[in-house]
């Protein structure tokens, strides 16, 4: 009898010991990550997912944050508010990450508040909305790439050179999405000398169109920009654009501008444009495009042929949070605050053809795009302008 | 040795609590309820939280289709009209949250009542449709009428608080939450065993005997819908304070499936079914989000398919419970009770 109590007791301490020894041990770097992998936006966090993942292997194999290895863990939000605020807090109360990224601008809004006050972690998430990019609001957010509004600032800059004075028109779906940059672009508009003769809204998927077009031309318009879709309606717009005999350019926003539009258009691909922040996983030309092709055919053989637009998002999130943990580490603590002024240190950082070298501006966004037009030999977006910044 | 539970008067028979066994276990129950917010994390407590919120606003949903049998799709609409009030009176007009609830509650009511009066004409089918229509005009208000809810880009709401204490945490608003949900349960409880709650039963099982035995049902049928919505009402501002931003994403037509999917998985015309409902339409995806997050720890390259998978099997154990028992989960929890009750003499 004696034996077993001493033998329990003995287990009881052992376990004690072990349980306040890991929690007292130093947390590596700890990075965490909600995924749309499920839902209306999967075909985004399919490959969100995976350049995560990617970009924290090819970082841990050199080295990780200044020989750290750096922790990564992420669950599926569905692209759904209440499951994606859960899967965050469960994450959160798992491992304690430094940084976060989130599912999408309603998760992000939802969160906004608690990040700031409370947990105090790097944030961002598969969004391009204002919310993330106002360090007044939120100083933990930050956006890898430009914001809608600033996408919207690019086209208007490109479409302002090739054709001042131009009719615009603005295409939308009536949704937080679809809206988000609008009275922004309406202020562009003013400022650069074009008129914004039509905005037409429509629903996402939506297959009548045929009022819009028919606007549209009454209006004589010259470029057409959507946002706030996917595919559709766009490739039914511009085929039956081609009916009615509507004479116009269109043009649309980052979600917009990805291989599976072009696959809709086919022989049409060449009369749509769009700006895109990113490098093309077929512009190989780029040593980082390069490495994750390379990566892409060693370890995920069913995505060697194409990663989509979201996954180099996803990937560049991932070296901002790695380049901010490294520099927090250095400065002696990663916390919320050291992690937010390391982020606003980044100026210039070369991340490998990705996209020109990246310095973080004041409202904590990359407002840097490209216009690419679609290829309908290739099926590929073919790049018509530099690199355009608007700082 | 007592065998089986007999009762001598109507009276014994409407008690709220009939056994020793009923009061042993809700005993329990209540220790651990007082006692979880010590001993589980923060996303333990927000789970919980999100699990009250969806049992007031089950349990409103019941009192209305389960025990009046008017069905509402319009249910999601009401909790944020509830949801709006509160965070309109909290940030335009310096109501203080707990001031704000009961008129959460109150303008959803009226809204109830509004979207109701179809009632008195349709049934089924039509009233369906009639309710979906609420859901799509509220949902429309929500986004359009931007000088009072901001439109898409929301309210964000302050933390409640009393005297200098915020309920800034999951912990915090577990009480918060929890008060609501006893409250919310035990009116509901009471109501149904009330001059009004029989009067919805009887209006449930043949609305014309109903009324040839006396029973009004203009009255009836528009309490009915104003104390459903009154439930959508508390439970959406409870809601959207406890998230601290309200938007029109948070009250798609989708999330009045998902109340009507609790009452009818739970039991329905079942108070303790709207609970069972609430706690298995909220915790059944989380248990199965956390088993995916197991296969992508142990079986790595396997996430891809079970990941997908979940929503099926999420789908394929609500199908189950309905084909074995259609009565609900209230059922089952009723032949567990008798199993042990006549224990060992079942038959």
């Amino acid at each position: 009898m004696k034996k077993t109590v001493i033998f329990v007791l003995s287990l009881v301490l052992c376990i004690g010991l072990f349980t306040v020894s890991k929690a007292m041990a130093e947390q590596n770097p700890t990075i965490c990550a909600v995924h749309p992998f499920t839902g209306r936006f999967a075909f985004a966090g399919i490959h969100g997912a995976d350049a995560m993942e990617d970009a924290v292997a090819m970082a841990n194999e050199e080295g990780g944050v200044n020989g750290k290895k750096i922790e990564y863990y992420w669950a599926d939000g569905e692209y759904k508010n209440d499951v994606g605020i859960a899967a965050f807090k469960r994450l959160y109360a798992q491992h304690k990450p430094h940084c976060m990224f989130g599912q999408s601008t309603g998760m992000t809004k939802a969160l906004a508040p608690e990040i700031k006050d409370r947990y105090k972690v790097l944030y961002s998430a598969y969004t391009f909305a204002d919310i993330a990019a106002s360090p007044k609001e939120n100083p933990n957010m930050f956006i890898a790439g430009p914001t809608y509004s600033e996408m919207f600032g690019v086209l208007l800059k490109y479409i302002a050179k090739e054709q001042p004075g131009a009719n615009i028109a603005f295409f939308y779906s009536d949704t937080e999405f679809g809206r988000e940059p609008i009275p922004v672009g309406r202020e562009l508009c003013k400022q650069m000398g074009l008129n914004l003769v039509a905005e037409e809204i429509a629903k996402v998927g939506g297959v009548d169109i045929t009022t819009q077009i028919l606007d549209m031309k009454r209006k004589k318009v010259d470029y057409c920009i959507f946002h706030g879709f996917v595919v559709t309606p766009i490739q039914n717009v511009i085929k039956q654009s081609k009916d009615y005999g509507l004479k116009c350019k269109f043009m649309g926003t980052f979600w917009s501008t990805e291989k599976h539009l072009l696959d809709q258009l086919k022989g049409l691909a060449n009369e749509y444009m769009g700006v895109t922040a990113y490098s093309y996983y077929y512009q190989d030309e780029n040593p980082m495009i390069k490495k994750i092709k390379a990566w892409t055919q060693k370890n995920h053989p069913k995505f060697a042929d194409y990663r989509s637009q979201a996954y180099m998002q996803n990937f560049l999130t991932m070296q901002i949070f790695i380049e901010c943990l490294k520099r927090a580490d250095k400065s002696g603590a990663i916390t919320g605050d050291s992690l937010t002024k390391a982020l606003e240190s980044i100026k210039n950082y070369d991340v490998g053809g990705l996209m020109p070298p990246v310095t973080i501006s004041k409202n904590h966004s990359i407002p840097v795009g490209r216009i690419v037009r679609g290829n309908p030999k290739t099926m590929k977006f073919d790049a018509v302008s530099d690199w355009i910044s608007l700082d | 040795m007592r065998c089986g539970d007999f009762k001598e008067t109507y009276i014994k028979d409407e008690e709220i609590f009939q056994s020793l066994f009923v009061k042993f276990w809700l005993g329990l129950f209540f220790v651990f309820v007082m006692v979880f917010p010590f001993i589980a994390d923060a996303y333990m407590l927000y789970i919980a939280n999100m699990i009250g919120f969806a049992i007031i606003a089950a349990v409103g949903l019941n009192l209305l289709t389960g025990f009046t049998g008017q069905i509402s799709l319009g249910h999601a609409a009401f909790v944020g009209v509830g949801a709006y009030t509160s965070a309109i009176l909290v940030t335009r007009l310096g109501f203080s949250f707990w001031l704000s609830i009961p008129f959460a509650g109150l303008v959803a009511a009226l809204a109830g009542m509004i979207i109701g009066i179809p009632s008195l004409r349709v049934k089924g089918l039509y009233l369906c449709i009639a309710t979906l229509a609420a859901q799509f005009i509220f949902e429309f208000v929500f986004i359009h009428w931007e000088s009072m809810t901001k439109g898409i880009t929301g309210i964000n709401i302050p933390c409640p608080s009393i005297g200098g204490f915020e309920f800034v945490t999951e912990k915090s608003f577990y009480w918060i939450t929890l008060f609501f949900v006893v409250l919310g349960v035990g009116y509901a409880r009471n109501l149904i065993r009330s001059r009004m709650g029989r009067a919805f039963v009887a209006i449930r099982d043949r609305d014309l005997s109903a009324e040839i035995i006396g029973i009004n049902l203009f009255r009836y049928k528009l309490s009915a819908f104003a104390i459903s919505s009154f439930y959508a009402g508390i439970a959406g501002a409870l809601w959207v304070t406890f998230l601290k931003v309200v938007t029109p994403d948070h009250f798609p037509f989708i999330l009045s499936i998902h109340y009507l999917a609790m009452v009818i998985v739970g039991g329905l015309g079942s108070v303790l079914g709207s609970v069972f409902g609430a706690i298995f339409m909220t915790l059944v995806p989380e248990l199965l989000n956390y088993m995916s997050e197991i296969v992508k720890m142990h079986a790595p390259g396997y996430e891809e398919i079970f990941v997908p998978m979940k929503e099926v099997i999420f789908g394929v154990l609500i199908v189950l419970f309905l084909v074995f028992e259609p009565r609900g989960l209230a059922e089952i929890w009723n032949r567990i009770k008798n199993f042990f009750r006549l224990w060992p003499f079942s038959y």
